[in-house]
């Protein structure tokens, strides 16, 4: 195309974009005194009674003078139900001690043990602030809090990025640093420390805390008038307490896999069976390249996304993302959204202790850190009011299916579930208004 | 290895690409074209997802700030 025509083709989509938009353009957050806001309410639910919450979120956006931006995000998450204790079925039922050390609860014959005592709300803020350094440089800082019942999280972050090339290449640069405090009801177990009778504290201590530091380096380049594409690379670094204070191992037989049968003290309740609470390293170095385009095939707007991530405890994942966001009329847009996940499991995976063994230095047998694939479907629908602002519903389903190592498996555990599936469905409302 | 590639490839086709003047940015400048068009949704993808598996983050910092990992 020539350069006369690529400028009328240019005036000409500007001013039908102006034309076409004026009426539902969403929330202008570039308008300055202006507070815009972004809420959305959220149903997260996993099948056969396991994590149920719900969560609203509200962020708020406040646009001065100069392109100066302060954003607020509030959140509170209600989180109810079971979830996985780590421990194997078994063809027995079977009993544990609450991770409290205060009561028991019991798992059916031939199920996965689920710890159903679980019950939390959390709150959490995120302030930050966006300003322009001089003509091409950008400044970011940022604090985030979050407080459960057994969990403070504090952090802080920085960025600052430099455009180039008439603004089409933009570097970024980032660094967050977070402390977490974490403080157990009836204290955090001793690594691989044996489940004991309730009232028997002895195998529990106080608080513990990790701390975070994040890296990220970036490169935003725009491809085409219609076509923008971002790679991020990622480094952190954890460090401290990384165990999960509420997952266990059985330790089992090593030749029909059944787990060591146990019993209470006299004039006590406690397990029925011989369970060792989990351990983790203490440092954790995660690393991950992210890519991502986004490209308009007209009015339609395709995403996609690809990541791969690898850390030193020997997990290694990649996730593909892919959505279409397709106009209808000139208010409305649908958009199919397509995740997939696949990961490795850590070198300290293992799904159950073998009794007369010597025990590992680590071991966790969480199904989070062991061999799974998800996939995750959904559609979104949005619409923009006469108004100027904007709502949305999202409907998802998310899929998880994993297996454990065939060398894992010992005797019986062979003809029971070893890695159960896990179902969830996810509706999310959004409500985008300004004020 | 796959990271390298990725990165191999972007790296090819920013050096490919042509420079977009201030006035030809009618397409990107519509919101839906922002990559942080919807940081709600981002943000509670990031959360859900690190509470069920062992990645985080990639877009921006990683999730954290919750006891459910």
């Amino acid at each position: 195309m020539c350069e006369k025509d690529s400028l009328s083709a240019t005036l000409a989509a500007a001013t039908c974009a102006l034309l076409g938009t004026a009426i539902v353009a969403p929330v202008s957050a570039s308008e300055t005194d202006r507070w815009s806001f972004d809420s959305s309410l959220l149903y997260y639910g996993e099948s056969d009674d396991r994590v149920q919450d719900v969560s609203a979120a509200i962020a708020a956006k406040r646009a001065f003078d100069d392109e100066r931006y302060l954003n607020l995000t509030l959140t509170a998450d209600t989180l109810t139900g079971a979830s996985a204790s780590g421990a194997t079925a078994l063809d027995r039922p079977q009993t544990f001690t609450s991770p409290s050390g205060k009561k028991t609860y019991t798992t059916p014959a031939g199920e996965i043990p689920l710890d159903d005592t679980f019950l939390d709300t959390r709150f959490a803020l995120n302030v930050g602030w966006t300003q322009p350094l001089a003509r091409l440089y950008t400044f970011s800082a940022g604090l985030s809090f979050s407080t459960e019942y057994d969990y403070t999280h504090l952090g802080a972050n920085l960025g600052l990025s430099r455009d180039f090339n008439k603004r089409n290449t933009t570097l970024a640069a980032g660094i967050a640093w977070s402390q977490d405090d974490i403080d157990p009801e009836g204290g955090a177990p001793v690594p691989l420390s044996q489940m004991l009778d309730v009232g028997n504290n002895a195998n529990k201590r106080g608080t513990d805390s990790k701390d975070v530091l994040d890296l990220l380096l970036g490169v935003t380049q725009v491809l085409g008038r219609n076509t923008v594409v971002r790679v991020n690379y990622s480094y952190s670094d954890s460090s401290g307490y990384l165990t999960d204070p509420f997952k266990t191992l059985s330790v089992v037989d090593p030749v029909t896999g059944d787990t060591i049968a146990r019993t209470a003290a006299p004039g006590l309740t406690g397990p029925n069976g011989v369970y060792r609470y989990e351990s983790r390293p203490d440092s954790r170095v995660k690393q991950s390249l992210y890519a991502e385009v986004k490209h308009a095939f007209g009015a339609p707007v395709l995403y996609s996304s690809l990541r791969f991530m690898t850390d030193d405890w020997g997990i290694d994942s990649e996730t593909a993302e892919v959505r279409l966001r397709w106009p209808i009329g000139a208010a409305s847009y649908v958009e199919p959204q397509l995740r997939y996940y696949t990961q490795s499991e850590a070198d300290f995976y293992r799904a159950s202790l073998v009794n007369g063994q010597a025990l590992p230095q680590y071991a966790s047998a969480d199904f989070r850190l062991g061999n799974f694939d998800a996939i995750t479907a959904g559609l979104k629908f949005g619409h923009h009011t006469a108004g100027g602002n904007e709502w949305s519903t999202r409907v998802e389903y998310y899929m998880q299916s994993g297996d454990v190592p065939d060398n894992q498996i010992i005797g019986n555990q062979a003809r029971r579930e070893q890695f159960p599936d896990l179902n969830a469905v996810i509706v999310q409302f959004n409500y985008r208004f300004g004020l | 290895m796959k990271a390298l590639v990725v990165l191999g490839a972007v790296l090819l086709a920013s050096g490919c690409a042509s420079t977009v003047q201030p006035w030809e940015r009618d397409v990107l400048a519509r919101p839906e074209m922002s990559l942080d068009a919807d940081p709600l949704d981002a943000t509670i993808d990031d959360h859900i997802y690190f509470s069920k598996e062992a990645s985080s983050g990639g877009r921006g910092f990683g999730g954290g700030g919750c006891g459910c990992n």
